[in-house]
C-alpha cells in the first residue's frame, strides 16, 4: 500500500538547530556561524575581531576542526571562553556537535559567539547549527571565479568578507568581479573587505558586527 | 553535499514510519530533491543502495524526483526557471528584485509503496 509523506529529510538536524537557536536567545547570545574555504582567514578574522571588541563585547568561540588544537590554542591566549570540536572526518559541524559544545561555555556570561565551521566552501553551508547570522570569508587567493562555482555558499550568507585585500596587486583577481557575482546570487549579502595582516578593514566590519549585536 | 547523511535519515524517517504504523517491508521510497541544494541524485542513490541492506528497506527502489529551480516575480508576475543549480534573485523578464521561490530547495520524501 501507499503511505503518504511531507517529511523534510534534514528535519531532525533543523529541530536542533531551532532549539540551539532558542537557547542563545533565552541566554542573550548573538551567534555568528564563521564559514570559508581551508587557509581563508577563519581563525585570523577572529583573532582581529576579538582584539578589537573584547573589551566592548564578551566573546566565547567554538572552534570546529577535522582534528587538531591548533586554532582552540590561537585563541586561548586571547583570554576568551573557547570548545574545540573535533569531527573526526565529519567536513562540517551540524546543530547537534554546537549544542553538546554550547554546554561546555558559559552562555549567560556571554554576548557574542562565534562558531568557526570547518574549513569547506561546500557542505557548512547546507547545515543550520542555530545561528543568527552566516558570515563567510572568500581570500583574494582562492579567485574571482568563486562565487559562480559555489553559490550555495554565497547565496547561504548574509555577509561576505574578502579578505587578503592586501595582495591585490601581486595577483590577477578582480575584487569587482567577486562583488559583482555575489550580489547576482545574493542581492542582499553584505560585503566587506579586509586584510587581516594588516587590520584594513577591520574596523567597518566590527563596527557592523556591534550594531547587529545591540 | 552529504547523500550518505541524507540517505541514512530518509531511511530513519521511511523505517520509522513503518514500525509505527505495522508494516514489514518497503518496497518504493519517492523522494523530491530541488536542483539548488546541491544534492547529487547519482550519488544519492549509491548511499541509499548501500545504506538499505540489513533494513526492512533492503530491496527497496528510491525513486528521485528532481525539483526545478523556479521563481515568481512579484513585480511582473512572471514565472520562470534556471537551468543552472543556483536561485536567481533577479528576474530575467523585468530586473526587478522580488523574488518568491517556487521550488528548487526541496529535500523531502513524498511517498512509499510498504507491505
Amino acid at each position: 500500500m501507499k503511505v503518504m509523506l511531507t517529511t523534510k529529510i534534514l528535519d531532525a538536524n533543523e529541530r536542533i538547530a531551532e532549539e540551539n537557536k532558542k537557547m542563545f536567545k533565552e541566554s542573550g547570545v548573538y551567534v555568528v556561524n564563521l564559514m570559508s574555504s581551508p587557509g581563508a582567514g577563519k581563525t585570523s578574522l577572529l583573532e582581529k575581531t576579538i582584539e578589537a571588541i573584547k573589551d566592548k563585547v564578551r566573546v566565547g568561540v567554538i572552534e570546529g576542526d577535522i582534528t587538531g588544537t591548533n586554532d582552540a590554542e590561537r585563541i586561548d591566549r586571547l583570554g576568551v571562553p573557547v570548545i574545540q570540536i573535533n569531527t573526526e572526518g565529519a567536513c562540517h559541524l551540524d546543530a547537534n556537535m554546537i549544542a553538546n559544545a554550547a554546554k561546555e561555555l558559559p552562555l549567560k556570561d556571554l554576548d557574542l559567539l562565534f562558531i568557526e565551521n570547518v574549513g569547506n566552501l561546500v557542505c557548512p553551508a547546507e547545515f543550520k547549527v542555530g545561528e543568527d547570522v552566516k558570515v563567510m570569508i572568500l581570500s583574494l587567493t582562492e579567485g574571482d571565479d568563486k562565487p559562480l562555482k559555489y553559490p550555495l555558499m554565497f547565496q547561504e550568507s548574509s555577509v561576505l568578507i574578502i579578505n587578503k585585500i592586501d595582495l591585490k596587486d601581486y595577483l590577477d583577481v578582480s575584487i569587482d568581479k567577486i562583488k559583482k557575482d555575489a550580489q547576482f546570487l545574493n542581492p542582499k549579502i553584505k560585503i566587506f573587505e579586509v586584510s587581516c595582516k594588516t587590520g584594513q578593514g577591520i574596523d567597518e566590519w566590527t563596527n557592523w558586527l556591534l550594531t547587529s549585536i545591540s | 553535499m552529504h547523500e550518505a547523511s541524507i540517505a541514512y535519515e530518509l531511511l530513519n524517517i521511511a523505517v520509522n514510519e513503518c514500525s509505527k504504523n505495522g508494516y514489514s517491508k518497503i518496497e518504493t521510497i519517492k523522494v523530491v530533491i530541488g536542483r539548488a541544494t546541491g544534492v547529487v541524485p547519482q550519488a544519492l542513490l549509491f548511499a541509499f543502495n548501500v545504506l538499505k541492506e540489513d533494513t526492512i528497506a533492503k530491496n527497496a527502489n528510491l525513486i528521485i524526483e528532481e525539483a526545478p529551480v523556479k521563481g515568481f516575480c512579484k513585480d511582473c508576475k512572471n514565472e520562470f526557471e534556471n537551468d543552472e543549480n543556483y536561485i536567481l534573485f533577479e528576474c530575467p523578464n523585468c530586473g526587478s528584485f522580488s523574488i518568491n521561490l517556487i521550488s528548487g530547495k526541496e529535500l523531502n520524501i513524498k511517498e512509499m509503496e510498504v507491505s
